[in-house]
């Protein structure tokens, strides 16, 4: 402990050029622990998600980096300095919350510039500011208005000049798109990666949306009851998912687990359900073991029956299409198999020859899977 | 068919609706009011009304030393009162609203329970409290120390018998509006550079100003016409405007001036109300944004 202490030390020495640092942070309530012994080191212009599903304890974590929450153990680092015991006014942050939190009894104006009033900037200075962050966020001649004048998305566009106005080391967001349509989050996921592009402050980005911490970060930690599963580059963790909660949380996936009958070479061959399935073999997995495997529908193609030209190796197995989902560049077709069992597809669209209720093939490379020793969760 | 509409439509629906509120406002506002400015204007002699017009019971009033006296003296009583309650009822209403959690009702009917009794017993519970032989000057007593004359039958124990009457009010005009409040806005001032007062002073004071203006009306227009508590913990010296009103329409019988000092007490007390809701920028209320004119 006492060198796990020492060498943090040396780290902080190191790496003060770290916009966000956080050292074996806890956070317990009551018998939960909602943060477990996190550590996590975000650089300076990064745009970082923290993606989990409700109750993972990314919310908390955020708002422990605010200073909202008190941290139980450990220490916050923003901009090299330790704001462990600092109050939220104290650690030179901005934040973008999910209902916005305008103030409703203030202009656009009068809200994007209160972080200056309390730094007690001079009036021109403030000015400047304002109109550099109003240019940014494409909200001048706003000014006058109040929040309850504005759509959504020019709330979302005020919520963020707030949050930028003060050049802050570090700009914190909770789940900031969670409030806005579907048409309006695709247009606000692009502004606001150009915004972060063009400001060069680091962004940590609370969502439970894979497809949203795909889309604007760099880097991604997936949590999971208060730990963080993985951290990495967000296409490391989509190609390489190191559990088997990474795997089942990011993208579409078929799930299929069964025991291990027999092994040869890297492969197992497990009993699915009635269907004798090749499969890479996870560590350390003996004949009888059980594992899970995951299976990204976008790997996997579908044709009409016997009309397919599988890469070699592919399996092939045979099923009743059940249903078609135009997505545009691509369907998502759900197949019903031998054994009962269903199965979702993403390939590209074939009007001509499937049809609902015909007979396809379903073909996939055993290698883009991924499995691991199942746990007993199914 | 006609009729048929015109029993169906949105008009009779409204008028019916009203009713009730437009009859309760004729019957008892207007109409004794109406009565009180009438009599204002006229002249008693030996207990009966004379109705002959003239403005002698305000030149009375306006010129006499003695009322103007007692009418400044109660303005300064109801404003000191009104603030003394709006400087503690807010930390009072601010714990109820934010940490009272399911005990939040309760906690409220607890700060009105005194009310389950009465004004009088209330009154007089307080002189049991601050009177020359009541508690605390009996415990200041038995421990050797001088008795607070402070306490005693003074404007002080008028002042503090006023508060502990009124404070209810404000404790719960408040609170309602803090009821509405969205808390969260105090996360969103402190991220953005705010200290906890200086987040109050600009969030959670100017969101909650209308009903911390309404504590207000209801703290001042009934200690302005305070008489029992005056009479009760005032001693000697204590009587206030409202006493001397009421005496017009006791024992003197001068029902023409006491109309005259009433009407002007209502004058003041609407004044009152006036320019503290003159403070109030709906706009800046956080209930609507609507320019003026949009």
């Amino acid at each position: 402990m006492d060198t796990n202490k020492f060498l943090y030390f040396f780290k902080d020495m190191q790496t003060s050029s770290y916009a966000l640092q956080l050292v074996e942070v806890e956070k317990q309530f009551g018998d939960v622990r909602a943060v477990d012994n996190v550590s996590l080191e975000v650089k300076k212009g990064e745009f970082f998600a923290l993606l989990g599903p409700s109750g993972s304890g990314k919310t908390t974590l955020l708002r422990i980096i605010a200073g909202l929450e008190s941290a139980g153990k450990g220490s916050v680092f923003i901009g090299g300095k330790n704001v462990t015991q600092n109050p939220p006014y104290a650690r030179g942050i901005g934040m973008v919350f999910q209902d916005f939190l305008l103030f409703p009894h203030k202009t656009v104006g009068e809200n994007i510039a209160f972080p200056l009033k309390m730094k007690k900037m001079s009036p021109t200075h403030q000015q400047e500011q304002l109109n550099w962050v109003l240019d940014l966020v494409r909200m001048k001649g706003y000014e006058d208005r109040f929040p309850n004048q504005l759509s959504g998305g020019q709330k979302q566009r005020v919520a963020l000049a707030r949050g930028l106005v003060a050049r802050p080391d570090i700009l914190l967001l909770d789940e900031p798109l969670a409030n806005l349509d579907r048409e309006l989050r695709k247009e606000m996921e692009v502004e606001m990666r150009r915004f972060q592009a063009e400001i060069d402050i680091p962004f940590v980005y609370v969502t439970h949306n894979q497809e949203e911490a795909l889309t604007l970060s760099n880097r991604i930690a997936v949590m999971k009851d208060g730990h963080f599963e993985q951290v990495g580059d967000k296409l490391e963790l989509y190609d390489e998912p190191k559990t088997a909660f990474v795997a089942s949380f990011l993208g579409l996936n078929n799930t299929i687990s069964g025991e291990v009958l027999r092994q040869e070479n890297d492969f197992s061959f497990i009993d699915w359900k009635g269907i004798e399935l090749k499969i890479p073999t996870p560590n350390g997995i003996k004949p009888g073991d059980r594992i899970a495997y995951y299976l990204r529908s976008e790997k996997m193609h579908i044709n009409p029956l016997g009309k397919n030209t599988p890469v070699d190796g592919s399996i092939v197995l045979a099923a009743r299409l059940r249903d078609i989902i135009f997505k545009g560049q691509y369907s998502d077709y759900f197949v019903i198999l031998d054994n009962d069992e269903e199965m979702v597809i993403s390939d590209v669209p074939d009007i001509e020859s499937l049809k609902i209720g015909g007979k396809v093939d379903v073909s996939w490379l055993p290698s883009s899977g991924f499995s691991f020793a199942a746990d007993g969760e199914e | 068919m006609a009729v048929k509409q015109f029993l169906h439509s949105k008009d009779l629906k409204a008028l019916a609706l009203s009713l009730p509120g437009a009859l309760f406002i004729i019957f008892f506002l207007f109409l004794p009011l109406a009565t009180i400015v009438i009599y204002s204007f006229w002249r008693t002699e030996s207990y009966t009304m004379i109705a002959d017009w003239n403005l002698n019971n305000y030149l009375t009033i306006l010129t006499t030393k003695t009322y103007l006296t007692f009418l400044f003296r109660s303005l300064a009583m109801s404003l000191a009162v009104s603030f003394i309650s709006l400087v503690y009822s807010w930390p009072v209403a601010y714990y109820i609203a934010k940490y009272g959690g399911r005990y939040r009702l309760i906690l409220t009917m607890l700060t009105a329970a005194p009310f389950f009794t009465g004004i009088l017993l209330r009154v007089t519970a307080m002189q049991q409290i601050l009177g020359p032989i009541g508690v605390v000057n009996m415990f200041l007593s038995n421990i050797g120390l001088k008795p607070l004359h402070l306490l005693m039958y003074s404007h002080y124990a008028t002042a503090l018998g006023l508060i502990y009457l009124w404070i209810p009010f404000m404790v719960l005009a408040i609170y309602l509006s803090l009821l509405t409040f969205d808390f969260k806005l105090l996360d969103a001032a402190m991220i953005n550079g705010a200290s906890p007062l200086r987040a109050f002073w600009e969030v959670t004071l100017p969101l909650n100003w209308i009903g911390t203006c309404i504590g207000l009306a209801l703290v001042f227009i009934p200690t302005f016409a305070a008489t029992i508590t005056p009479k009760f913990l005032g001693g000697v010296n204590g009587a206030l405007y409202g006493n001397i009103l009421a005496h017009q329409f006791g024992s003197t019988g001068t029902w023409a001036l006491g109309s005259a000092m009433g009407v002007l007490m209502f004058t003041i007390s609407s004044l009152f109300v006036f320019i503290v809701f003159k403070t109030v920028n709906l706009n800046r209320s956080g209930y609507t944004g609507q320019i003026a004119g949009e």
